[in-house]
């Protein structure tokens, strides 16, 4: 008989019930700052990404869920004129990983913040911020990281330097595995290479907090990234003051995965022994534009499937 | 604190590492390497070490089994997996190219209506005939390559390329490159992004001493 990595894992009692308690604390969490849930469809049309799961229904090819953020926006631009402006949601999501042996079946619970005006962005931001601050003692977990970066530290010196944009995801793909050597070889004799090379090594130089932004201050493209230099210096400092005990805040210049999507802030949050982030998440302000709504938006998931897959290793580890 | 694990390559890379890590924190137990252990304590009793074939060591890192890792680009290039790659430690250096018997020319092999190339780089070798527009059968094997051509089971060969003294031994020539490969240090992305200051420093002193040509 073949067997098969679990891609979509029975989830047995312990765990079910693991499940449901996580997901009950955080939903509870979010609703208790007016995030109302929305649940959209498990199915999904026109899946143009080869990474979802496919299949005919009929005569048309459909997708399991493969993004509750895409699924939430999907809903909305159909059925409001205006923005709900918090949105909850808890379920599966079914996307091929990088990694054959991780599951495709994943189990979140996340928010979505989406503004009109855009003069509220940056207070959602620090919303979220805060809301995702509280979840690791929510959840017991301690020793947690948040790592909080920003799309446009390498998206906007790209666009200025005329970077194609395909060369340009490829040049981020490269830099979030840290490989600044293969970004040498893609940008091979384009005249803003060593530029770029240059303000890649500040953004990869290491999350070590306030230091690397003088860094940035100081690089080649230290007048062009101004704006965001001080959008997160305030980030910090205010995320900072209301740090909870025994999570540790950290600027982490190099997290430039979804440079495709994220247009701002990106916050990621790590356990100590957790092969995956825990939860992840930021500004994307481009989605709702592309779908004909000039809104703004930002969220972030918790990652309830890499949360059991840490708690089995320390049990396992005791 | 149980030791943090470090995979590092069998092989051709292996000759070239071993004797670099000598006298150093990272150097292996010479009893331990003799025996059959396969888990080799380093000279910092904090540190151990798993030798690996090359084409399983990206799976023991990014599955956070060791936390840092030595290997070819290569192998990185041929499995998708999940890793940081921090560093070109610049060397085992050589060069993948397109090779064939020495009595043929690359217009001969672009010109054959049915191009049979034997490689164990399928990805690379997949890559290159897109961007050339060139249709061929791949002939997946995992050693001794060079022999395909000689024996008739395939035109050409993707391999990678040294001295080029086992090419001349079976009359086979280079027809292009297609890619360089060399060492690459490799981390865990979980425990490099939320271990940070134990996995950072370590990572930079293997970088500093690998890149230090030997």
């Amino acid at each position: 008989m073949p067997t098969h990595t679990p891609s979509f894992p029975d989830l047995l009692f312990d765990d079910a019930a693991k499940l449901r308690r996580w997901e009950a604390l955080l939903m509870a969490h979010l609703g208790g700052a007016g995030y109302r849930e929305l649940h959209p469809s498990l199915v999904m049309r026109n899946p143009v990404n080869p990474s979802t799961v496919r299949f005919f229904d009929g005569d048309q090819l459909v997708a399991l869920r493969w993004d509750f953020t895409e699924a939430l926006a999907r809903t909305l631009v159909r059925r409001f004129q205006e923005p709900p402006p918090r949105l909850s949601y808890a379920g599966p999501v079914f996307r091929r990983p990088a990694n054959s042996w991780d599951p495709v079946e994943r189990i979140e619970v996340g928010c979505e913040n989406i503004q009109v005006d855009p003069d509220e962005r940056a207070e959602a931001d620090r919303e979220l911020a805060r809301l995702l601050m509280a979840v690791p003692a929510l959840l017991g977990l301690e020793g947690c990281l948040l790592h909080i970066g920003h799309a446009a530290l390498l998206r906007r010196p790209m666009e200025a330097e005329g970077i194609p944009a395909e060369l340009g995801l490829e040049v981020a793909r490269v830099l979030d595995r840290r490989a600044i050597h293969r970004a040498a070889e893609l940008l091979q004799d384009h005249p803003a290479k060593a530029r770029l090379l240059a303000h890649a090594e500040i953004l990869l130089s290491g999350p070590d907090g306030p230091g690397s932004l003088v860094a940035l201050a100081s690089g080649p493209y230290g007048g062009l990234l101004e704006a965001e230099a001080e959008q997160l210096t305030r980030v910090l400092s205010v995320l900072s003051a209301q740090l909870p005990e025994g999570l540790t805040l950290r600027l982490d210049m190099g997290d430039l995965r979804g440079l495709g999507f994220y247009t701002g802030p990106t916050l990621r949050l790590w356990a100590p022994g957790a092969q995956r982030e825990l939860a992840a998440g930021g500004r994307y302000d481009g989605l709702y534009p592309e779908m004909g709504r000039p809104w703004h938006a930002a969220g972030f998931c918790v990652r309830l499937t890499t949360l059991l897959e840490l708690s089995e290793t320390k049990e396992g580890g005791k | 604190m149980k030791p943090l694990l470090i995979a590092l390559p069998k092989g051709r890379l292996e000759e070239e590492l071993l004797p670099r890590l000598q006298g150093t924190a990272f150097e292996l137990d010479a009893r331990a390497l003799k025996s059959r252990k396969l888990r080799i304590p380093m000279a910092d009793p904090l540190l151990a070490a798993i030798l690996l074939k090359g084409a399983d060591l990206p799976r023991y890192v990014a599955g956070g089994v060791a936390a840092l890792g030595i290997v070819g680009s290569d192998i990185l290039d041929e499995c998708p997996v999940d890793l940081m790659e921090l560093s070109d430690l610049n060397f085992g250096v050589c060069r993948l190219s397109l090779c064939g018997p020495d009595s043929t020319s690359l217009e001969e092999l672009k010109a054959k209506p049915h191009l049979r190339i034997a490689t164990k780089f399928l990805e690379a070798t997949g890559r290159w005939l897109r961007q050339e527009g060139i249709t061929a059968e791949l002939v997946p094997l995992q050693s001794s390559v060079e022999l395909a051509p000689v024996l008739g089971l395939a035109d050409a060969i993707v391999d990678l390329v040294q001295s080029g003294k086992t090419l001349q031994a079976h009359h086979l020539v280079e027809f292009t490159q297609l890619g360089k490969a060399s060492a690459r240090l490799v981390a865990c992305r979980g425990m490099f992004l939320s271990e940070p200051d134990r996995i950072g420093p370590l990572a930079k002193a293997l970088t500093g001493l690998l890149q230090t040509p030997g």
